[in-house]
Protein backbone atom coordinates (compact mmCIF):
# COMPACT_ATOMS: atom_id res chain seq x y z
CA UNK A 1 0.00 0.00 0.00
CA UNK A 2 2.82 2.36 0.79
CA UNK A 3 4.28 1.53 -2.61
CA UNK A 4 1.04 2.48 -4.32
CA UNK A 5 0.91 5.79 -2.47
CA UNK A 6 4.48 6.57 -3.50
CA UNK A 7 3.66 5.59 -7.06
CA UNK A 8 0.65 7.91 -7.10
CA UNK A 9 2.62 10.75 -5.57
CA UNK A 10 5.53 10.39 -7.98
CA UNK A 11 3.52 12.38 -10.51
CA UNK A 12 3.77 9.71 -13.21
CA UNK A 13 -0.03 9.44 -13.46
CA UNK A 14 -0.33 13.13 -14.28
CA UNK A 15 2.27 12.76 -16.99
CA UNK A 16 0.40 9.73 -18.32
CA UNK A 17 -2.83 11.68 -18.62
CA UNK A 18 -1.05 14.54 -20.36
CA UNK A 19 0.48 12.17 -22.91
CA UNK A 20 4.01 12.85 -21.70
CA UNK A 21 5.31 9.31 -21.15
CA UNK A 22 7.34 6.92 -23.27
CA UNK A 23 5.54 3.85 -24.56
CA UNK A 24 7.03 1.46 -21.98
CA UNK A 25 6.06 3.77 -19.09
CA UNK A 26 2.55 4.05 -20.53
CA UNK A 27 2.22 0.25 -20.57
CA UNK A 28 3.38 0.17 -16.95
CA UNK A 29 0.77 2.71 -15.86
CA UNK A 30 -1.96 0.83 -17.75
CA UNK A 31 -0.90 -2.41 -16.09
CA UNK A 32 -0.91 -0.81 -12.66
CA UNK A 33 -4.32 0.73 -13.27
CA UNK A 34 -5.75 -2.62 -14.32
CA UNK A 35 -4.41 -4.29 -11.16
CA UNK A 36 -5.11 -1.53 -8.62
CA UNK A 37 -8.50 0.19 -8.50
CA UNK A 38 -6.96 2.99 -6.40
CA UNK A 39 -4.72 3.94 -9.29
CA UNK A 40 -7.60 3.71 -11.74
CA UNK A 41 -9.64 6.04 -9.51
CA UNK A 42 -6.72 8.41 -9.17
CA UNK A 43 -6.29 8.52 -12.96
CA UNK A 44 -9.97 9.30 -13.48
CA UNK A 45 -9.75 12.09 -10.90
CA UNK A 46 -6.77 13.61 -12.71
CA UNK A 47 -8.53 13.32 -16.08
CA UNK A 48 -11.67 14.95 -14.77
CA UNK A 49 -9.79 17.87 -13.24
CA UNK A 50 -7.89 18.53 -16.43
CA UNK A 51 -11.10 18.18 -18.42
CA UNK A 52 -12.70 20.84 -16.19
CA UNK A 53 -9.63 23.00 -16.52
CA UNK A 54 -9.83 22.76 -20.30
CA UNK A 55 -13.50 23.64 -20.08
CA UNK A 56 -12.67 26.70 -18.03
CA UNK A 57 -10.30 27.77 -20.78
CA UNK A 58 -12.65 26.89 -23.60
CA UNK A 59 -13.23 29.21 -26.54
CA UNK A 60 -16.44 29.04 -28.51
CA UNK A 61 -15.53 28.50 -32.21
CA UNK A 62 -17.36 30.49 -34.89
CA UNK A 63 -20.87 29.16 -35.38
CA UNK A 64 -20.63 28.62 -39.14
CA UNK A 65 -17.79 26.18 -38.50
CA UNK A 66 -20.17 23.58 -37.04
CA UNK A 67 -21.88 22.55 -40.28
CA UNK A 68 -18.61 22.55 -42.24
CA UNK A 69 -16.85 20.34 -39.76
CA UNK A 70 -19.78 17.94 -39.40
CA UNK A 71 -19.97 17.65 -43.20
CA UNK A 72 -16.22 16.98 -43.37
CA UNK A 73 -16.50 14.28 -40.72
CA UNK A 74 -19.08 12.42 -42.79
CA UNK A 75 -17.37 12.87 -46.11
CA UNK A 76 -13.98 11.91 -44.76
CA UNK A 77 -14.97 8.28 -44.20
CA UNK A 78 -15.73 7.70 -47.88
CA UNK A 79 -13.37 10.21 -49.45
CA UNK A 80 -10.19 8.29 -48.67
CA UNK A 81 -11.11 5.49 -51.08
CA UNK A 82 -11.81 7.98 -53.84
CA UNK A 83 -8.77 10.19 -53.43
CA UNK A 84 -6.24 7.53 -54.43
CA UNK A 85 -7.59 6.63 -57.90
CA UNK A 86 -8.34 10.29 -58.59
CA UNK A 87 -4.80 11.36 -57.89
CA UNK A 88 -3.42 8.55 -60.06
CA UNK A 89 -5.64 9.42 -63.02
CA UNK A 90 -4.73 13.03 -62.39
CA UNK A 91 -1.04 12.29 -62.75
CA UNK A 92 -1.75 10.16 -65.83
CA UNK A 93 -3.61 13.06 -67.33
CA UNK A 94 -0.78 15.39 -66.52
CA UNK A 95 1.79 13.15 -68.17
CA UNK A 96 -0.54 12.67 -71.14
CA UNK A 97 -0.84 16.43 -71.54
CA UNK A 98 2.89 16.79 -71.00
CA UNK A 99 3.71 14.39 -73.83
CA UNK A 100 0.91 15.76 -75.95
CA UNK A 101 2.27 19.25 -75.53
CA UNK A 102 5.81 18.16 -76.37
CA UNK A 103 4.57 16.33 -79.48
CA UNK A 104 2.56 19.35 -80.59
CA UNK A 105 5.56 21.57 -80.14
CA UNK A 106 7.79 19.23 -82.17
CA UNK A 107 5.16 19.02 -84.90
CA UNK A 108 4.92 22.81 -84.96
CA UNK A 109 8.67 23.18 -85.46
CA UNK A 110 8.75 20.58 -88.23
CA UNK A 111 5.82 22.29 -89.95
CA UNK A 112 7.53 25.67 -89.71
CA UNK A 113 10.75 24.27 -91.17
CA UNK A 114 8.86 22.61 -94.02
CA UNK A 115 6.95 25.81 -94.67
CA UNK A 116 10.21 27.77 -94.87
CA UNK A 117 11.71 25.32 -97.39
CA UNK A 118 8.60 25.38 -99.56
CA UNK A 119 8.48 29.18 -99.38
CA UNK A 120 12.12 29.45 -100.54
CA UNK A 121 11.46 27.08 -103.43
CA UNK A 122 8.42 29.10 -104.43
CA UNK A 123 10.50 32.27 -104.48
CA UNK A 124 13.12 30.53 -106.70
CA UNK A 125 10.41 29.35 -109.06
CA UNK A 126 8.90 32.83 -109.30
CA UNK A 127 12.28 34.30 -110.13
CA UNK A 128 12.95 31.69 -112.79
CA UNK A 129 9.49 32.26 -114.24
CA UNK A 130 9.99 36.01 -114.56
CA UNK A 131 13.42 35.44 -116.14
CA UNK A 132 11.81 33.09 -118.67
CA UNK A 133 9.06 35.61 -119.38
CA UNK A 134 11.64 38.30 -120.08
CA UNK A 135 13.57 35.95 -122.38
CA UNK A 136 10.34 34.96 -124.08
CA UNK A 137 9.42 38.59 -124.72
CA UNK A 138 12.88 39.27 -126.11
CA UNK A 139 12.47 36.35 -128.51
CA UNK A 140 8.97 37.41 -129.46
CA UNK A 141 9.99 40.96 -130.31
CA UNK A 142 13.02 39.65 -132.17
CA UNK A 143 10.74 37.32 -134.14
CA UNK A 144 8.40 40.23 -134.88
CA UNK A 145 11.28 42.33 -136.12
CA UNK A 146 12.61 39.54 -138.29
CA UNK A 147 9.13 38.82 -139.62
CA UNK A 148 8.67 42.47 -140.54
CA UNK A 149 12.08 42.61 -142.19
CA UNK A 150 11.26 39.36 -144.01
CA UNK A 151 8.06 40.98 -145.30
CA UNK A 152 10.01 43.99 -146.61
CA UNK A 153 12.62 41.71 -148.15
CA UNK A 154 9.94 39.65 -149.90
CA UNK A 155 8.32 42.79 -151.37
CA UNK A 156 11.72 44.08 -152.47
CA UNK A 157 12.53 40.68 -153.93
CA UNK A 158 9.23 40.55 -155.86
CA UNK A 159 9.93 43.98 -157.29
CA UNK A 160 13.51 43.12 -158.17
CA UNK A 161 12.55 39.80 -159.83
CA UNK A 162 9.87 41.48 -161.96
CA UNK A 163 11.41 42.41 -165.37
CA UNK A 164 8.60 44.97 -165.98
CA UNK A 165 10.09 47.37 -163.44
CA UNK A 166 12.44 50.11 -164.36
CA UNK A 167 14.48 51.96 -161.77
CA UNK A 168 14.73 55.66 -161.65
CA UNK A 169 17.27 57.41 -159.42
CA UNK A 170 15.89 60.70 -158.21
CA UNK A 171 18.78 63.06 -157.61
CA UNK A 172 19.04 66.02 -155.31
CA UNK A 173 18.26 69.48 -156.51
CA UNK A 174 20.14 72.66 -155.65
CA UNK A 175 18.04 72.94 -152.44
CA UNK A 176 19.06 69.46 -151.24
CA UNK A 177 22.08 68.30 -153.16
CA UNK A 178 22.59 65.09 -151.17
CA UNK A 179 18.99 63.91 -151.52
CA UNK A 180 18.47 60.56 -153.24
CA UNK A 181 15.48 58.30 -153.84
CA UNK A 182 15.07 55.08 -155.83
CA UNK A 183 11.72 54.73 -157.61
CA UNK A 184 10.68 51.42 -159.20
CA UNK A 185 8.14 51.92 -161.99
CA UNK A 186 6.17 49.33 -163.93
CA UNK A 187 4.34 51.13 -166.67
CA UNK A 188 2.42 48.01 -167.78
CA UNK A 189 1.01 47.31 -164.32
CA UNK A 190 0.92 51.03 -163.41
CA UNK A 191 2.83 50.29 -160.23
CA UNK A 192 5.09 52.74 -158.42
CA UNK A 193 7.26 51.68 -155.49
CA UNK A 194 9.81 53.68 -153.56
CA UNK A 195 12.72 52.12 -151.66
CA UNK A 196 12.87 53.63 -148.17
CA UNK A 197 15.94 51.58 -147.25
CA UNK A 198 18.19 53.25 -149.78
CA UNK A 199 16.49 56.66 -149.49
CA UNK A 200 18.64 59.60 -148.53
CA UNK A 201 16.36 62.48 -147.80
CA UNK A 202 16.68 64.98 -144.92
CA UNK A 203 14.32 63.96 -142.06
CA UNK A 204 11.02 65.86 -142.22
CA UNK A 205 9.38 67.47 -139.18
CA UNK A 206 5.91 66.56 -137.92
CA UNK A 207 4.09 69.37 -139.77
CA UNK A 208 5.58 68.45 -143.19
CA UNK A 209 5.71 65.37 -145.40
CA UNK A 210 7.40 64.49 -148.62
CA UNK A 211 5.13 64.18 -151.63
CA UNK A 212 5.94 62.15 -154.78
CA UNK A 213 4.85 63.55 -158.11
CA UNK A 214 4.79 62.06 -161.61
CA UNK A 215 5.23 64.30 -164.64
CA UNK A 216 2.69 63.27 -167.31
CA UNK A 217 2.78 65.36 -170.45
CA UNK A 218 4.39 68.23 -168.55
CA UNK A 219 1.83 68.22 -165.69
CA UNK A 220 2.51 67.05 -162.12
CA UNK A 221 0.28 64.20 -160.85
CA UNK A 222 0.10 63.43 -157.11
CA UNK A 223 1.37 59.93 -156.18
CA UNK A 224 1.04 60.18 -152.36
CA UNK A 225 3.06 61.26 -149.39
CA UNK A 226 5.77 59.59 -147.32
CA UNK A 227 7.99 60.30 -144.34
CA UNK A 228 11.72 60.16 -144.02
CA UNK A 229 13.33 59.11 -140.79
CA UNK A 230 16.57 57.30 -139.90
CA UNK A 231 14.85 53.95 -139.26
CA UNK A 232 12.78 53.91 -142.47
CA UNK A 233 13.01 50.52 -144.13
CA UNK A 234 11.46 48.42 -146.91
CA UNK A 235 9.63 49.38 -150.06
CA UNK A 236 6.22 51.05 -150.08
CA UNK A 237 3.66 51.18 -152.86
CA UNK A 238 2.55 54.57 -154.10
CA UNK A 239 -0.50 55.51 -156.25
CA UNK A 240 -0.82 53.97 -159.71
CA UNK A 241 0.14 55.95 -162.78
CA UNK A 242 0.65 55.40 -166.55
CA UNK A 243 2.70 57.39 -168.95
CA UNK A 244 4.96 58.95 -166.39
CA UNK A 245 7.90 60.64 -167.99
CA UNK A 246 9.57 61.87 -164.80
CA UNK A 247 9.24 61.72 -160.99
CA UNK A 248 9.84 64.44 -158.44
CA UNK A 249 9.71 64.91 -154.68
CA UNK A 250 8.66 68.12 -152.94
CA UNK A 251 8.34 68.96 -149.26
CA UNK A 252 4.70 69.86 -148.57
CA UNK A 253 2.55 70.61 -145.52
CA UNK A 254 1.43 67.40 -143.78
CA UNK A 255 -1.10 65.46 -145.86
CA UNK A 256 0.21 66.82 -149.18
CA UNK A 257 -0.86 69.57 -151.58
CA UNK A 258 -2.94 69.60 -154.79
CA UNK A 259 -0.15 71.32 -156.69
CA UNK A 260 3.53 70.93 -155.94
CA UNK A 261 5.40 73.80 -154.32
CA UNK A 262 8.11 74.16 -156.93
CA UNK A 263 10.45 76.07 -154.61
CA UNK A 264 10.41 73.02 -152.29
CA UNK A 265 11.59 70.59 -154.98
CA UNK A 266 13.97 68.18 -153.25
CA UNK A 267 14.79 65.57 -155.90
CA UNK A 268 13.83 64.55 -159.37
CA UNK A 269 14.69 62.14 -162.22
CA UNK A 270 13.44 61.15 -165.64
CA UNK A 271 12.26 57.70 -166.72
CA UNK B 1 -23.89 32.49 -26.13
CA UNK B 2 -25.13 30.07 -28.75
CA UNK B 3 -28.78 30.41 -29.61
CA UNK B 4 -29.00 26.94 -31.07
CA UNK B 5 -29.82 24.19 -28.63
CA UNK B 6 -26.80 22.00 -28.18
CA UNK B 7 -26.95 18.26 -28.05
CA UNK B 8 -25.67 16.69 -24.87
CA UNK B 9 -25.35 13.01 -24.10
CA UNK B 10 -23.90 11.11 -21.21
CA UNK B 11 -20.47 9.68 -21.84
CA UNK B 12 -21.79 6.11 -22.19
CA UNK B 13 -24.58 7.22 -24.56
CA UNK B 14 -22.03 9.08 -26.62
CA UNK B 15 -19.67 6.11 -26.79
CA UNK B 16 -22.46 3.79 -27.95
CA UNK B 17 -23.55 6.28 -30.61
CA UNK B 18 -19.96 6.76 -31.74
CA UNK B 19 -19.49 3.01 -32.15
CA UNK B 20 -22.60 2.92 -34.33
CA UNK B 21 -21.26 5.94 -36.26
CA UNK B 22 -24.62 7.63 -35.78
CA UNK B 23 -25.08 11.15 -36.97
CA UNK B 24 -26.17 12.29 -33.54
CA UNK B 25 -22.82 11.11 -32.19
CA UNK B 26 -20.86 13.52 -34.37
CA UNK B 27 -23.19 16.40 -33.48
CA UNK B 28 -23.03 15.65 -29.75
CA UNK B 29 -19.27 15.28 -29.97
CA UNK B 30 -19.00 18.68 -31.58
CA UNK B 31 -21.47 20.43 -29.30
CA UNK B 32 -19.99 19.00 -26.13
CA UNK B 33 -16.29 19.36 -26.87
CA UNK B 34 -15.62 21.86 -29.68
CA UNK B 35 -15.18 24.82 -27.31
CA UNK B 36 -12.79 23.00 -24.99
CA UNK B 37 -10.74 21.58 -27.87
CA UNK B 38 -10.72 24.90 -29.70
CA UNK B 39 -9.48 26.56 -26.50
CA UNK B 40 -6.55 24.15 -26.37
CA UNK B 41 -5.75 24.56 -30.08
CA UNK B 42 -6.06 28.33 -29.97
CA UNK B 43 -3.63 28.50 -27.07
CA UNK B 44 -1.01 26.80 -29.25
CA UNK B 45 -1.85 28.48 -32.58
CA UNK B 46 -2.81 32.12 -32.37
CA UNK B 47 -3.95 32.38 -35.98
CA UNK B 48 -7.72 31.97 -35.98
CA UNK B 49 -7.74 30.64 -39.53
CA UNK B 50 -5.20 27.91 -38.86
CA UNK B 51 -6.77 27.08 -35.50
CA UNK B 52 -10.12 26.60 -37.22
CA UNK B 53 -8.53 24.31 -39.82
CA UNK B 54 -6.93 22.34 -37.03
CA UNK B 55 -10.22 22.04 -35.16
CA UNK B 56 -11.67 20.51 -38.31
CA UNK B 57 -8.70 18.13 -38.70
CA UNK B 58 -9.08 17.17 -35.06
CA UNK B 59 -12.74 16.22 -35.38
CA UNK B 60 -12.14 14.34 -38.62
CA UNK B 61 -9.36 12.40 -36.97
CA UNK B 62 -11.43 11.70 -33.84
CA UNK B 63 -14.30 10.49 -36.01
CA UNK B 64 -12.15 8.24 -38.19
CA UNK B 65 -9.85 6.81 -35.53
CA UNK B 66 -12.54 6.28 -32.94
CA UNK B 67 -12.24 2.47 -33.36
CA UNK B 68 -8.75 2.72 -31.88
CA UNK B 69 -10.05 4.46 -28.74
CA UNK B 70 -9.84 2.16 -25.72
CA UNK B 71 -12.13 3.31 -22.91
CA UNK B 72 -10.37 1.04 -20.43
CA UNK B 73 -7.24 3.16 -20.76
CA UNK B 74 -8.82 6.52 -20.13
CA UNK B 75 -11.61 8.97 -20.66
CA UNK B 76 -12.77 10.05 -24.09
CA UNK B 77 -11.86 13.69 -23.51
CA UNK B 78 -8.30 12.82 -22.49
CA UNK B 79 -7.89 10.90 -25.74
CA UNK B 80 -9.42 13.73 -27.81
CA UNK B 81 -7.42 16.51 -26.21
CA UNK B 82 -4.23 14.58 -26.92
CA UNK B 83 -5.20 14.33 -30.61
CA UNK B 84 -5.94 18.07 -30.76
CA UNK B 85 -2.74 19.00 -28.95
CA UNK B 86 -0.57 16.73 -31.10
CA UNK B 87 -2.04 18.06 -34.36
CA UNK B 88 -1.51 21.64 -33.21
CA UNK B 89 2.04 20.98 -32.09
CA UNK B 90 2.88 19.15 -35.34
CA UNK B 91 1.55 22.19 -37.15
CA UNK B 92 3.46 24.78 -35.16
CA UNK B 93 6.68 22.80 -35.55
CA UNK B 94 6.17 22.27 -39.31
CA UNK B 95 8.42 24.07 -41.75
CA UNK B 96 5.39 25.43 -43.58
CA UNK B 97 4.09 27.11 -40.44
CA UNK B 98 7.45 28.57 -39.48
CA UNK B 99 7.94 30.07 -42.95
CA UNK B 100 4.41 31.32 -43.00
CA UNK B 101 4.32 33.24 -39.80
CA UNK B 102 8.00 33.96 -39.07
CA UNK B 103 6.41 33.54 -35.74
CA UNK B 104 7.42 34.13 -32.23
CA UNK B 105 9.12 31.21 -30.60
CA UNK B 106 6.99 28.86 -28.62
CA UNK B 107 8.51 30.10 -25.38
CA UNK B 108 7.72 33.71 -26.19
CA UNK B 109 4.13 32.96 -26.91
CA UNK B 110 3.48 31.54 -23.45
CA UNK B 111 3.36 34.90 -21.79
CA UNK B 112 1.69 36.75 -24.62
CA UNK B 113 -1.07 34.17 -24.78
CA UNK B 114 -1.94 34.44 -21.14
CA UNK B 115 -2.57 38.15 -21.39
CA UNK B 116 -4.14 37.92 -24.83
CA UNK B 117 -6.40 35.05 -23.97
CA UNK B 118 -7.61 36.46 -20.70
CA UNK B 119 -10.57 37.99 -22.48
CA UNK B 120 -11.39 34.73 -24.19
CA UNK B 121 -11.91 32.70 -21.04
CA UNK B 122 -15.32 31.13 -21.23
CA UNK B 123 -17.72 33.45 -19.41
CA UNK B 124 -20.14 30.57 -18.95
CA UNK B 125 -17.74 29.15 -16.43
CA UNK B 126 -18.17 30.82 -13.08
CA UNK B 127 -15.52 31.31 -10.50
CA UNK B 128 -12.61 31.77 -12.86
CA UNK B 129 -11.17 34.28 -10.50
CA UNK B 130 -11.23 31.92 -7.56
CA UNK B 131 -9.60 29.24 -9.66
CA UNK B 132 -6.80 31.55 -10.65
CA UNK B 133 -6.37 32.53 -7.03
CA UNK B 134 -6.27 28.93 -5.93
CA UNK B 135 -3.59 27.98 -8.48
CA UNK B 136 -0.21 29.38 -7.52
CA UNK B 137 1.46 31.26 -10.38
CA UNK B 138 4.30 28.74 -10.65
CA UNK B 139 1.73 25.91 -10.74
CA UNK B 140 -0.27 27.62 -13.44
CA UNK B 141 2.85 28.27 -15.50
CA UNK B 142 4.00 24.66 -15.47
CA UNK B 143 0.49 23.30 -16.00
CA UNK B 144 -0.14 25.54 -19.00
CA UNK B 145 3.26 24.81 -20.44
CA UNK B 146 2.75 21.02 -20.37
CA UNK B 147 -1.01 20.68 -20.75
CA UNK B 148 -1.71 23.46 -23.22
CA UNK B 149 1.61 24.04 -24.96
CA UNK B 150 2.63 20.42 -25.29
CA UNK B 151 6.00 20.75 -23.58
CA UNK B 152 7.34 17.50 -22.21
CA UNK B 153 8.22 17.69 -18.53
CA UNK B 154 11.89 17.45 -19.61
CA UNK B 155 11.52 20.46 -21.90
CA UNK B 156 9.62 22.34 -19.21
CA UNK B 157 12.40 21.71 -16.71
CA UNK B 158 14.94 23.12 -19.17
CA UNK B 159 12.72 26.03 -20.05
CA UNK B 160 12.06 27.04 -16.47
CA UNK B 161 15.49 26.04 -15.16
CA UNK B 162 14.10 23.81 -12.41
CA UNK B 163 14.88 20.13 -11.68
CA UNK B 164 12.75 17.38 -13.21
CA UNK B 165 11.51 16.26 -9.80
CA UNK B 166 10.29 19.75 -9.04
CA UNK B 167 8.46 19.86 -12.37
CA UNK B 168 6.65 16.65 -11.54
CA UNK B 169 5.79 17.76 -8.03
CA UNK B 170 4.51 21.13 -9.16
CA UNK B 171 2.39 19.49 -11.85
CA UNK B 172 0.89 17.15 -9.33
CA UNK B 173 0.24 20.01 -6.91
CA UNK B 174 -1.37 22.04 -9.64
CA UNK B 175 -3.70 19.22 -10.56
CA UNK B 176 -4.49 18.56 -6.92
CA UNK B 177 -5.48 22.22 -6.62
CA UNK B 178 -7.76 21.78 -9.60
CA UNK B 179 -9.30 18.69 -8.05
CA UNK B 180 -9.88 20.52 -4.84
CA UNK B 181 -11.48 23.35 -6.75
CA UNK B 182 -13.68 21.38 -9.14
CA UNK B 183 -14.88 18.62 -6.80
Amino acid sequence: MEDLKAYIESGVLELYVMGDLALTEQREVELMAAQHPEIKTELIQIEKSLESYAETNSIEPAEELRDNILAKMYNSSSSEAIVVPMSSTGSNNISFYKYGFAASLAFLFISLAALLIVYNRLQDSKQQLSQLQVANQTYASRVNLLDKQLGYSNVALTVLKDPGFTYIDLKGTAGAPKAKLLVAYNSDKKEVMIDLASMKMPANDTSHQYQLWAMVDGKPVDLGVFDSSTDSTGMIRMKAITNAQAFAVTLEPKGGSVNPSMDQMMAMGSV
Amino acid sequence: MALKRKIKLTESELLTALEGRERIASEALYDMYSASLYGVIHRIIQSEEIAEDLLQDTFVKIWNSFPSFDSSKGRLFTWMVNIARNLAIDKIRSKEFRNQSKNQDIENSVNSIDTYKATFINPDTVGVKELVEKLKPEQKTILDLVYFKGYTHVEASEELGIPLGTVKTRLRMAILSLRGYFN
